[in-house]
């Protein structure tokens, strides 16, 4: 498969894998240590919605779907399906250094090998899926963290885990 | 083949030594370990870092893998609050109206 066309499939279905993970097991409904709720509320204060803040300040404080997405390409690349459950096993000591259940991170980076493992009979590599997953992470932090909010906000209202106030 | 050994026998020796089948409420936030998170990743984890390493013992690994999935039991069970303690301040995240 040419190489742009796949890293654009591989980007969107990173994103919507790790979107809907983390939406799934609640990051956008409460802010799990500190500094993810500063961050929630400044984006508030810059005309954000809190729930895509504290979405936003969980991913960047520890390792949930987002990263498990990401280890579980690199682990898939190094050593194909085993290195992806080890990047899962990795993922959650890691979620709990950082004062994290680790639901979101594991079942992330599972799911991620397998629509990894699935898609790579129709030709996208691991190397398509980091690279989508990298573009899926600067889409959500990256570009305009206001109006990106917005739109998590309105999927966690979706999944019924919009911040409780 | 060997994860799915290795998958039944942490689940089944996790629940012998009496550990709850699921976390306790609320799911999502809690820190207390079940025999169905995180035993099984755990067991699978380890497991497939002997598979890669070429290490299968006898019966193409599946000995290994139920050795593993009672270790790691074991594991869960005695040792785990012991290597990786819950958060000191369990309210850190949940005083939102201030």
């Amino acid at each position: 498969m040419n190489e742009v066309i796949g890293i654009i499939i591989a980007a969107i279905l990173c994103w919507l894998n790790f979107v809907i993970v983390d939406t799934y097991f609640g990051l956008p409904e409460q802010s799990g240590v500190r500094g993810a709720r500063i961050i929630g509320k400044d984006v508030e204060k810059r005309g954000g919605d809190i729930a895509g803040g504290f979405f936003q300040g969980n991913i960047l404080c520890s390792p949930d779907a987002s990263a498990g997405t990401l280890m579980a390409s690199i682990g898939y690349m190094l050593l194909g399906i085993p290195g992806g459950i080890i990047a899962a096993f990795l993922v959650f000591i890691g979620n709990r250094l950082c004062a994290d259940p680790g639901y979101a991170g594991t079942t992330g980076c599972l799911t991620a090998t397998a629509i990894i493992f699935l898609t790579s009979f129709i030709g996208l590599t691991p190397e398509m899926f980091i690279v989508g997953m990298v573009i899926a992470i600067f889409t959500i932090m990256g570009i305009d963290q206001a109006k990106v909010s917005v739109v998590l906000g309105k999927i966690a209202k979706k999944f019924n885990r919009h911040a409780r106030e | 083949m060997a994860y799915i050994v290795a998958i039944v026998c942490s689940i089944v020796v996790a629940l012998v030594l009496r550990l709850p089948l699921l976390p306790s409420k609320p799911y999502r936030y809690s820190f207390d370990v079940s025999a169905l998170y995180p035993t099984p990743i755990i067991a699978i984890g380890i497991l497939s870092i002997f598979l890669v390493l070429n290490y299968t013992f006898m019966y193409n690994g599946l000995v290994l893998a139920a050795v593993i999935g009672v270790l790691s039991a074991l594991f869960v069970k005695y040792l785990f609050d012991f290597v990786f303690p819950k958060p000191l301040d369990e309210n850190a995240g949940e005083d939102m109206n201030e």
